[in-house]
């Protein structure tokens, strides 16, 4: 968890620093005040001074015992593998489909749920889906392959 | 004379039959909410922002403060009968209630929870009735420096409530102010950090954050962190859940307690529900008569705190309503759905949207009541709804989390940038960065930039704008003070190992 809370610490440090670097590119006044750089300017000389104060902090403590990888980690990194596979389908399969084949899926993999009980959530979601936001809340949902 | 009036017109809109239904809705989701693990009254209101574009914002707001008290109730179940708390602010009921409940007194303590809950609940709304209109006319003599001031004293108390680590909170508040940034610059039309990429030069849209950080993040937290409880065996008849007589005595000066410390904490920006509920418990377990009690179930220590967030979470929208300050992670989630309505909350809100104002005001009393029955008679469905697994949950929020991301501006762009604000949220929350600063920056960044240019302008960019005015001089105090708290703490502490090896 050190480690990891050093480069979080870090990335903030960078983060900050980019902020200001590209807030320089703006201007920093205008002809009746402060400028669109003016608040991204401070903005990132704050992230930086702050980061560079977190970064102290966890050099002088080295007590965080704290495992930054549990073992459910693993598991959610599949969900978030799971989540992206449906978006990049999305396009192709459409939301009702892509999102209840999603929920399905992640039923199937994650909570070991039975065949018939991730079927009927694969049905029950992709008839829910369009239904409320299809055609009660009137959201132009985009369809696929299926058609809806 | 005025307020009776007004609560008159509040309820011929609370009482519509539409309005009815909206606020049962709320309060129906809120409890489910509450009662369901993983999901919490900012997520709920967050994924359901953007299925009410559509909606009356009256008819939404009313559903959406059903949702928020109605967590309050839900999360007692969770707290009583499995010792998890549903939510953070019945971390305090776990204490007593669940020890109730290996009494088997459960029934008691859902009761006790419900009537305090309702009892303070309508008195907050009682006071928020007095209280609100008078701050917000207080709050119209407010110029940019004020508003300036005023988010920057938001800022600073959140950094103070916000967790262990105060220079993490400000990072968030600092992230979430600079998120507010990014687009088409109000003043000079500049485009600032969309680097070419058109869908950025409108800004990031809260609605697409919000949805990734309380949505997406949520689950990711929760299939790490797993909450399992045992849930307390055996059926909860009717008869269980009516309190005896001792009972009673005991708890009802503990309602009226946490009722006022709720109330009061709940008109702090920052303060939450959460915050509410642990000092009414403290202060209870202070003036008790057997503090050595506590603990080990006694009725007291489930009724103060459960009057205390219920008393928070109505008197919390006092901030919201007349200055525009959400004091809450759900009051900020709240204040982009006002944003995406196209209403700005403040002092002229109680003149230009009176309607929305005292018809949610009003919506109140019949939220609590709602909640109330539904407490008392729907106990065992709730119970029954405690067994369903979050891996079922996790897809519906996805669903949910995905179509609210689209719905912004129809396209997938929005789709990938809510999962990457997800898995932003994510590592914050792993790396103890919290993030409702950041939702409570990104909410008021515009408006405190805009106040801090407009008062830059005004005073020839002297900052001295800020500390020759009263009201901007109290705000900005607040706020050093508590940006300096943690210096000042942390100089204590290293003061006193020095004392003791002194001594």
């Amino acid at each position: 968890m050190w480690l990891a809370d050093l480069i979080g610490g870090v990335v903030v440090l960078l983060f900050g620093l980019s902020v200001v670097i590209f807030s320089m590119q703006l201007p920093y006044m205008s002809e009746f005040g402060p400028g669109p750089g003016f608040l991204p300017l401070w903005l990132g000389i704050g992230i930086a001074g702050c980061a560079v104060a977190v970064i102290l902090k966890i050099l002088k403590k080295r007590d965080r015992v704290e495992a930054f990888i549990k073992p459910q980690t693993r598991v959610g990194l599949q969900m978030l593998g799971l989540i992206v596979c449906a978006f990049l389908l999305l396009p192709l399969l459409g939301f009702s489909v892509g999102l209840a084949l999603f929920a399905a899926t992640a039923m199937r993999l994650i909570g070991k749920h039975g065949m018939l009980a991730c079927g009927l959530t694969a049905v029950g979601a992709a008839i829910g889906i369009n239904v409320i936001f299809g055609l009660w809340l009137e959201i132009p949902i985009p369809t696929g392959i299926v058609g809806w | 004379m005025d307020i009776l009036n007004n609560l008159i017109m509040g309820f011929s809109i609370s009482l519509t039959p539409t309005n009815i239904m909206y606020c049962l809705a709320g309060a129906f989701i809120g409890q489910l909410v509450g009662v369901l693990p993983g999901i919490g009254a900012p997520t709920a209101v967050a994924l359901l922002l953007p299925m009410t574009f559509t909606l009356n914002p009256t008819s939404a707001i009313i559903m959406f403060a059903g949702i928020y008290y109605g967590v309050a109730y839900g999360g007692t179940i969770t707290s009583v009968l499995i010792n998890i708390p549903g939510e953070s602010s019945t971390v305090m009921t776990c204490l007593d209630g669940y020890q109730m409940a290996l009494k088997g007194r459960a029934g008691a303590a859902l009761s006790v929870a419900a009537i305090g809950s309702w009892l303070a609940g309508t008195f907050s709304v009682v006071l928020l009735m007095c209280f609100a209109p008078a701050l917000a006319n207080f709050a119209l003599r407010f110029g940019p420096p004020e508003y300036f001031g005023l988010a920057l004293m938001s800022f600073g108390l959140l950094t103070v409530f916000g967790g262990d680590e105060p220079v993490k909170s400000i990072v968030s508040t600092l992230i979430g102010l600079f998120l507010a940034t990014i687009g088409l610059d109000v003043v000079s039309g500049v485009p600032r950090f969309a680097f070419g990429v058109p869908q950025l030069l409108g800004g990031v849209d809260f609605i697409v954050i919000i949805c990734g950080i309380f949505g997406i993040t949520e689950i990711f937290n929760s299939i790490e962190n797993p909450d399992e409880g045992d849930l307390i065996k055996g059926k909860m008849r009717l008869k269980d859940l009516f309190l005896t007589r001792a009972e009673w005595i005991a708890s009802r000066w503990a309602i009226v307690r946490g009722g006022v410390i709720g109330f009061f904490v709940g008109l702090i920006p920052a303060g939450g529900i959460t915050t509410a509920s642990f000092l009414a418990y403290l202060a209870e377990k202070r003036i008790s008569k057997h503090p050595e009690k506590f603990g080990t179930g006694v009725i007291e220590g489930v009724a103060s705190p459960e009057a205390a967030n219920n008393a928070a979470s109505i008197s919390g929208f006092a901030p919201l309503l007349a200055l525009g300050i959400p004091g809450s992670p759900t009051t900020a989630v709240m204040l982009a759905g006002f944003m995406m309505w196209g209403i700005r909350p403040g002092p002229l809100l109680f003149q230009n949207n009176a309607d929305l104002v005292w018809g949610l005001i009003s919506s109140k009393f019949i939220g609590n009541l709602i909640l109330l029955l539904m407490n008392i008679f729907l106990i065992p469905f709730f119970v029954m709804i405690l067994r369903v697994p979050y891996t079922i949950l996790m897809g519906f929020i996805v669903i949910f989390a995905s179509v609210g991301a689209f719905t912004v501006s129809n396209n997938l762009f929005d789709v990938w940038m809510m999962l990457g604000f997800g898995v932003l949220g994510y590592l914050m929350t792993k790396l103890k960065y919290p993030i409702v600063p950041l939702v409570l920056g990104l909410v008021l960044g515009r408006l405190a930039e805009n106040s801090l240019r407009q008062s830059l302008m005004l005073s020839g960019g002297s900052v001295s704008i800020f500390f020759t005015r009263p009201i901007t001089l109290l705000f900005m105090s607040a706020a050093i003070l508590a940006y300096l708290t943690p210096l000042i703490q942390w100089a204590i502490k290293s003061l006193r190992p020095a004392e003791g090896k002194a001594a």
